[in-house]
């Protein structure tokens, strides 16, 4: 009878420990896609320098944002540019698309997010300097968009994310007993 | 580091060849893998709109077919569609046309190896000038090469007195003016059988004399020089002699007033010149109304005229400060 109860009562603690855990990586989770995306902001800031002031073409300038950081993004960068330098036969918004299709499925980038980010590639490289500065405010817009709602109902969220998760568990107890 | 297998033959007939057409559209990358022909001696490819794709090579012009052979009739050619230009523009400028705004205007670009592509089509003007150009439909791609040794026979007229002479080339287009600059300014840099070496300055307003590429450059200019890509001849022989206190400050296709001005203030400070203009003879310069005041108060100390009978490059006459004959230094083969 005591090993039975002792049992269940293990059995309900992992339950809960288990929507916990699942709670609050939904809540990193969502912190996590909201610090990706504070990072894509700055990158474009830097893509914006490199093509308005150093005048550089999209493949030097993705290069050299690239290089200055570390993390997806900044690889996902990388790997433009180099399919940039390669010139393989394809135009930049198909490159731009595809280098978008390969990113992690499993990443925290929310499918809006991709869509957004592959939209960008459609007219980037298009007409002249101020063509480039208009595309990429337009999208850092987008971005601030996002990042200002995301920021707006990031404790609300974290917080219902983890309450859930350990009510969740306590409601799974309940039923289970 | 093109330039380290430049003098392989069979090296940069590869290097040339697969570098060069990866700026080309699909269809048109497909043709020229086909052709058989040595890159090294082709001068220009050129491509319109709806006509023949066209080869200079060895300074004569050919047909290219779709198959890659080179003909003398346009029956069979390859033609060139509104795509394939469009297609090579995004290429050629790195899928960035707004980067090359200012060289669209000039309407020519400056590709990595030195290579210009000369464009031309509708033009957006206003009361400023030239705004951009649209609807770019020739193409005309001009290759650069390097040869070094061209100016082997040139290279005794240019010194005097234990000095660099202020040395003018005077050429037509097409003659090798550019190539025979950058031997000399090699040459100068490295040092000779004639003189040690001496610290050059370079100009390189439209990236073809060093080719840089992300600032380093592609062509062999020596191990004393220090070029100043892309900028304003005028603006950057005034910058070269206040930063980098050149010997030899060497400019490429000189023209206007302000770079006459410039040329004029680098003489004075003590540096020796070493230009090139466009131009088919002494005469030639000499009735042309920026240019002429140069000759008439002897600037320059040297002259090197090129012609292009039998071939690009062939050195015609070398003249001194007054125009005077100091004879011909034989002729050498070399392309621009």
């Amino acid at each position: 009878m005591t090993i039975s109860l002792l049992l269940k009562v293990a059995g309900c603690g992992m339950v809960v420990a288990g929507t916990s855990g699942y709670g609050s990586w939904m809540a990193a989770n969502y912190r996590q896609r909201l610090n990706l995306l504070l990072q894509l902001r700055q990158m474009v800031f830097l893509l914006k320098g490199q093509i308005l002031y150093a005048n550089a073409p999209l493949a030097e300038a993705f290069e050299a944002v690239g290089k200055r950081m570390e993390g997806m993004l900044p690889e996902f960068f990388l790997q433009v540019a180099g399919r940039l330098y390669g010139q393989q036969g394809k135009t930049f918004c198909e490159i731009w698309k595809e280098e978008v299709g390969q990113i992690d499925p499993e990443s925290v980038l929310a499918n809006t997010d991709r869509q957004s980010l592959a939209a960008l590639g459609e007219h980037l490289g298009y007409l002249d300097r101020d063509m480039q500065e208009r595309n990429l405010l337009l999208y850092l817009e987008q971005l601030d968009l996002v990042i200002r709602g995301l920021r707006e109902r990031q404790e609300e969220r974290c917080r219902l994310y983890t309450s859930l998760g350990v009510m969740g568990g306590l409601f799974l107890t309940v039923l289970i007993l | 580091m093109a330039w380290l297998l430049g003098y392989r033959r069979g090296g940069i007939f590869i290097d040339i060849k697969d570098n060069l057409i990866r700026i080309f559209s699909k269809d048109i990358r497909n043709v020229l893998r086909q052709v058989s022909v040595d890159f090294e001696q082709v001068q220009e490819i050129r491509l319109r709109v709806h006509s023949p794709l066209l080869m200079i090579h060895n300074n004569h012009e050919f047909y290219i077919t779709a198959d890659g052979r080179l003909g003398k009739t346009a029956g069979n050619s390859f033609r060139v569609s509104p795509k394939d230009i469009k297609e090579t523009l995004e290429y050629i400028s790195e899928y960035s046309l707004y980067a090359f705004e200012e060289e669209i205007k000039q309407g020519f670009i400056t590709i990595q190896g030195g290579h210009r592509i000369g464009i031309a089509g509708k033009v957006v003007a206003d009361q400023n000038g030239i705004r951009s150009m649209k609807f770019i439909s020739f193409v005309n791609v001009r290759l650069s090469h390097q040869i070094r040794g061209c100016a082997d026979k040139v290279l005794p007229y240019l010194f005097g007195h234990g000095k660099v002479l202020h040395t003018l080339l005077v050429s037509a287009p097409r003659c090798g003016k550019t190539t025979l600059l950058r031997d000399i300014i090699r040459q100068l840099s490295d040092g000779s059988n004639w003189h040690p070496g001496v610290t050059v300055g370079v100009v390189d307003e439209r990236s073809e004399i060093g080719a840089c590429y992300q600032g380093v450059p592609q062509n062999d200019l020596g191990i004393r020089t220090d070029i100043l890509d892309c900028c304003p001849k005028a603006l950057g022989m005034m910058m070269l002699i206040r930063t980098m206190s050149p010997q030899v400050v060497a400019v490429d296709e000189i023209g206007s007033q302000e770079e006459l001005e410039a040329m004029e203030y680098a003489m004075n400070c003590g540096c020796r010149l070493i230009a090139t203009v466009h131009g088919t003879s002494m005469e030639d310069i000499r009735q042309k109304p920026v240019l002429k005041k140069m000759v008439q108060e002897r600037w320059f100390e040297r002259y090197v005229v090129l012609n292009s009978q039998g071939g690009p490059g062939n050195v015609d006459q070398v003249y001194d400060a007054r125009g005077t004959r100091l004879g011909l230094p034989g002729r050498k083969d070399y392309d621009n």
